[in-house]
């Protein structure tokens, strides 16, 4: 019994090392199998809890219609819009005041202050202000990106140690070529975590805008099931959204960071 | 190369949380010629290093003047080279890109930078690392880099702030030979700070030795090179001359 378990185990582990994708897609199948488990024991009626048969052939369908790429897509371009603001506000703003003593007594309080708002909280006066449209998603998810994104560089630039500074400058970088040489690329591994908390953060308060105020997008999608009472879309949006963010951070965002921090031994790994 | 003219220094420091001024240097004067090694020797808060940022520009000084080859020092610069005892490589650079970044803010070609770095690199017996990051080299190999990316920009004054205290003490040797016969081939300027006395008679022509921030006096050191620990662990003028440091170090 005990040799053959363990065959098993080598085989899985051959297996995985041979295509890596598996190793990730491996621990959602006892998942889904309980889930499968569960609906077809009937413990609940089916109008309640589909089973994963039902929301494959929804998602088949949603996308034969053309409704699930087009949402998806407007979702996905809110995000990486709004990410782009909050970055390239939020970077030079954080590097300014992790940078200036004089910037940060002035705008440290008001960082502060307005990250305690949080993004949702300005929907209902955004929504006076602009309206039921794409500029109130945007600012929204500006908002949220934004914050952990200066807030981090702030620490990253203030945690770059004083020596690498004073290096540079008896190497010749001017002031200007300093932020490009030291400042950026020390504070960068630190920036990349502020990245992956705001579009982390960022992704919710879209779904969460786009329940309240959107005309289209994964969480509109889920709110107009809502009220058609199709759970089967509602469990489908779910799903795309968890399988979403971890395409998002296991191809764009942990590559970034291992490139970055490992190589550089800024971060352990 | 220029000489470095120290005359009248002073430094003191306002500690704010006490609420009251600390002076760490009184009234250093020295004169370092052109291509001269001298070594700054004293235990430890003596001022060494407060000596040494004044002279890189990192701090400013509050009395009496440093001038090298006649101008004033404001602010760090080029014509100093620094290496310091934490290393302070560029982390997110390779060790080529490190030795070539003085050269690269001047404006050298990259061909022409890299074939620079690459000379230097060879000098430190380092042509082997030239594309490892900082993270993956030894920290003897690390301070390699640290002398050869300063001496790489070719300034006027090599300034080295107790470089080899965190490498262990057969590395540390190797360093001091390696540090000796580079300074022979090239004749920087050097300015080296250290609180080993046996490593200061090592390496330097002239040992100035310090204490309270006070020039206590200023020994030459006229042992033959090339210098190597073998020849001179039981050399007589190498053990009377770190025995006069040693016993003026003590004395204050
Ligand atoms: N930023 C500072 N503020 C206040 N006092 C300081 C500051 N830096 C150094 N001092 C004081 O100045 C004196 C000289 O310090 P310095 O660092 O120059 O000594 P050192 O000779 O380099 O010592 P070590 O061998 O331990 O490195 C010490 O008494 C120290 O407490
Ligand atoms: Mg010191």
């Amino acid at each position: 019994m005990k040799q053959f378990l363990l065959k098993i185990w080598s085989h899985c582990v051959r297996l995985t090392a041979r295509w890596p994708s598996i190793a990730s897609i491996a621990p959602f199948i006892p998942v889904v199998a309980a889930w499968w488990i569960v609906t077809e024991l009937q413990l609940f009626p089916r109008v309640f809890l589909p089973g994963p048969a039902e929301v494959v052939r929804s998602f088949g369908s949603l996308v034969y219609m053309g409704i699930l790429p087009a949402y998806l897509q407007d979702s996905i371009v809110r995000l990486a819009v709004g990410a782009f603001w909050g970055v390239a506000l939020g970077i030079p703003l954080g590097i300014l005041v992790g940078l200036n003593q004089r910037a940060r007594t002035a705008l440290w309080p008001l960082l502060l202050f307005f990250q305690a708002i949080g993004d949702i909280a300005w929907l209902p006066i955004l929504v006076i202000w602009f309206g039921y449209g794409l500029t109130t998603i945007t600012v929204v998810i500006v908002y949220t990106v934004i914050f952990p994104v200066v807030l981090n560089t702030v620490l990253g630039v203030r945690s770059i140690p004083i020596t690498l500074h004073r290096a540079a400058q008896s190497l010749g970088a001017s002031r200007i070529r300093m932020l490009w040489e030291v400042v950026l690329p020390g504070a960068l591994p630190n920036i990349v975590t502020g990245l992956r908390n705001g579009l982390g953060y960022g992704w919710r308060a879209l779904i969460a805008t786009e329940i309240i105020v959107g005309t289209s997008g994964i969480g509109f999608l889920m709110f107009d099931a809502r009220r058609s009472g199709s759970v089967v879309e509602i469990l489908l949006g779910m799903i795309i959204l968890g399988i979403l963010w971890y395409i998002v951070d296991s191809w764009i965002l942990a590559p970034i960071e291992r490139a970055t921090g490992q190589r550089w031994g800024l971060v352990t790994r | 190369m220029k000489d470095l003219t120290i005359r009248n220094l002073s430094k003191t420091y306002f500690d704010p949380y006490a609420g009251t001024n600390v002076t760490a240097v009184h009234d250093v004067s020295l004169k370092v010629e052109q291509g001269e090694f001298v070594c700054i020797v004293g235990p430890s808060g003596c001022g060494k290093t407060t000596i040494l940022n004044m002279i890189a520009g990192f701090i400013p000084h509050t009395g009496g003047e440093i001038l090298v080859g006649g101008r004033p020092v404001k602010g760090p610069g080029p014509d100093r080279g620094v290496v310091f005892q934490s290393f302070a490589l560029f982390p997110w650079r390779t060790v080529l890109e490190n030795v070539a970044f003085g050269p690269k803010m001047r404006g050298v070609r990259k061909v022409e930078r890299e074939r620079i770095a690459h000379e230097y690199l060879a000098l430190a017996k380092l042509t082997e690392a030239a594309g490892r990051y900082p993270a993956e080299l030894s920290g003897g190999m690390q301070q390699r880099v640290g002398v050869v990316r300063a001496l790489a920009n070719e300034p006027d004054v090599l300034l080295m702030d107790e470089p080899f205290a965190s490498v262990d003490a057969q590395t540390r040797m190797t360093l001091q030979e390696e540090l000796t016969r580079i300074w022979q081939e090239k004749r920087p300027t050097v300015i080296f700070i250290t609180h080993d006395v046996q490593e200061a008679v090592f390496l330097a022509n002239r040992v100035v030795a310090l204490s309270k921030g006070r020039v206590l006096d200023d020994i030459a050191v006229d042992l033959p090179r090339p210098r190597s620990w073998d020849a001179l662990n039981d050399d007589a003028r190498f053990k009377e001359l770190s025995g006069r440091v040693l016993q003026l170090v003590r004395s204050a």
